[in-house]
């Protein structure tokens, strides 16, 4: 291909897609709207990642142990667990290191420090870290057979129903995302159905003079391209804002909630959307050149 | 050269368009195609330009065999070929400049040669004043010249016209006709399906008469024969 038939295809590309300037937008807006909801799948589902991978490096497990026990016995359930194999870490802490820890956490609560400060009523215990989260519950049951061990805490329920939101989020994105595809394809074949239909007289000159099949496909096949991406651009531009407020918004209300940063949420929205745009913009006009013009 | 051996062309519906028809037709003649209406003279045509396939027989030009030939291989026939209709099939919103160049564009020509190639072949026909008009700003006899130029912008071996003088009055048709031996005689082989019985016994040019499919006639300094 040389270098004025580049310039011609841009030529008829920009031509087409002018004339039809309303099936254009209409087609881009679709587009947009579509790979938006995507992305705002996307977004949701890499936050609930997110939260649930911060969650699972804190402290998984927190063992107590019964108040009286002698320090002797801790130690050697100590030296026990950490040759469980399910057992990536554990830490032996006392209550006194327990109460600073609280003071550290709570500056304000002097009534409390009175409290623990006369009779300090915590238990000695350990942190325990686990490989993966689903070995939590067998790691806490086996804690709570030891006869020294008070109680068991740990934060598995939450994980196990953060990663089950995860999930839930994908699949109703993924379905969600099927629908409005199939919805969008249908407007960029009947966009792309037009531009034939208009140019029907060219394309009838073409083949006279001998133009190849490829030569008249692709000015329809980049005008497809053309409306997908540009329903990126759209799409991720209000992500690309929406989320910055969001986050602004998030700092004030939820200044502990742990936020995915824009940066990162970009990258992967565009990946996801730059792809969609670009098939969904692709397929449609292969599917509309096939059934609307026979070269 | 184009050659047609044993060619038989019949259609879905039954319709016969050619029956067993064999011709040869060498580089530089110009040929008349005649006979009645529905005869065979635009299957025999069509056939030429691969818009369809013969049922039987074989249909050659040059190295192209057209009943094997795949779908692939059509365009680089049809830049051989220069196709001249009874309608000028031009593009109403380009001008006559760019309805010409068009047919170099979708071939991928460059611009230097289009702006070079261009101008020479509205000379050629003689619309050089015309070139920034839009068809429905010309006659009937400019407009068919217009399709003319684009058939020959490309520089075809072979001129293939379905009756180009159609719908002209006498005088116009007779221009066209000069202007076609005119490029005959540059070097194109031309191939002419008319009904313009004075413009060809004038000509004196080798005619082929054909009848319900059939070659009924061959003369190499022929007359229309048929009374109008």
């Amino acid at each position: 291909m040389t270098l004025s038939s580049i310039g011609y295809l841009l030529r008829e590309t920009g031509r087409s897609l002018r004339r039809n300037l309303w099936m254009t937008v209409a087609s881009v807006s679709t587009v947009a709207i579509s790979l938006f909801v995507l992305a705002v799948f996307v977004v949701v589902s890499t936050n609930v990642t997110h939260v649930t991978t911060l969650l699972q490096n804190q402290v998984e497990l927190k063992v107590f142990i019964k108040p009286k026990t002698n320090r002797a016995q801790e130690m050697a359930l100590l030296k026990q667990v950490r040759v469980w194999p399910d057992v990536r870490r554990v830490e032996f802490f006392t209550k006194v290191q327990a109460a600073a820890q609280l003071r550290r956490e709570f500056p304000d609560q002097q009534a409390l420090f009175q409290v623990i400060a006369h009779s300090n009523p915590l238990l000695d215990g350990y942190d325990v870290f686990t490989h993966t989260p689903d070995q939590i519950p067998a790691v806490a049951h086996r804690f709570a057979r030891e006869r020294i061990v008070h109680n068991v805490i740990y934060q598995g329920t939450i994980i196990k129903r953060l990663t089950g939101l995860g999930r839930i989020v994908k699949w109703s994105g993924w379905i969600v995302e099927a629908l409005l595809a199939a919805a969008t394809l249908l407007i960029i074949i009947n966009t792309i159905r037009l531009a034939v239909f208009a140019r029907r007289r060219e394309i009838q000159v073409m083949r006279l003079v001998g133009a190849t099949n490829w030569f008249i496909r692709w000015p329809f096949i980049l005008e497809g391209l053309v409306i997908g991406l540009l329903g990126t651009f759209l799409s991720e531009l209000v992500v690309g804002l929406g989320y910055r407020w969001v986050l602004a918004r998030a700092a004030i209300a939820l200044p502990f909630w742990p936020m995915v940063n824009l940066h990162t949420i970009m990258v992967r929205t565009t990946l996801f959307t730059g792809l969609g745009g670009l098939a969904v913009g692709t397929i449609a006009s292969v599917i509309a050149l096939r059934r609307f013009l026979r070269v | 050269m184009i050659r047609l051996e044993g060619v038989t062309k019949r259609y879905p519906n039954g319709h016969h368009g050619l029956v067993d028809v064999s011709l040869t037709i060498h580089r530089g003649e110009f040929v008349f195609l005649v006979g009645p209406s529905g005869a065979g003279k635009s299957t025999l045509i069509r056939l030429l330009y691969g818009e369809d396939r013969a049922t039987q027989g074989d249909v050659m030009i040059d190295q192209f065999r057209l009943g094997s030939m795949s779908l692939r291989q059509l365009p680089r026939l049809r830049r051989k070929l220069g196709i001249v209709f009874q309608d000028g099939k031009l593009l109403p919103t380009r001008t006559v400049f760019q309805n010409v160049a068009f047919a170099m564009e979708v071939v991928g020509a460059s611009k230097k040669d289009i702006m070079r190639r261009v101008p020479q072949v509205l000379e050629l026909v003689g619309l050089r004043r015309r070139r920034d008009h839009y068809p429905d700003q010309l006659s009937g006899g400019e407009q068919q010249r217009v399709g003319i130029a684009r058939a020959l912008v490309n520089q075809p071996t072979y001129v293939l016209a379905d009756e180009p003088t159609g719908n002209l009055d006498p005088d116009t048709a007779a221009d066209i006709m000069r202007l076609f031996t005119e490029i005959n005689r540059r070097g194109a082989t031309v191939l002419m399906a008319t009904h313009a019985r004075e413009l060809v016994n004038h000509l004196q040019k080798r005619v082929i008469a054909i009848e319900d499919g059939r070659i009924v006639r061959d003369e190499a300094r022929g007359a229309y024969g048929y009374d109008a």
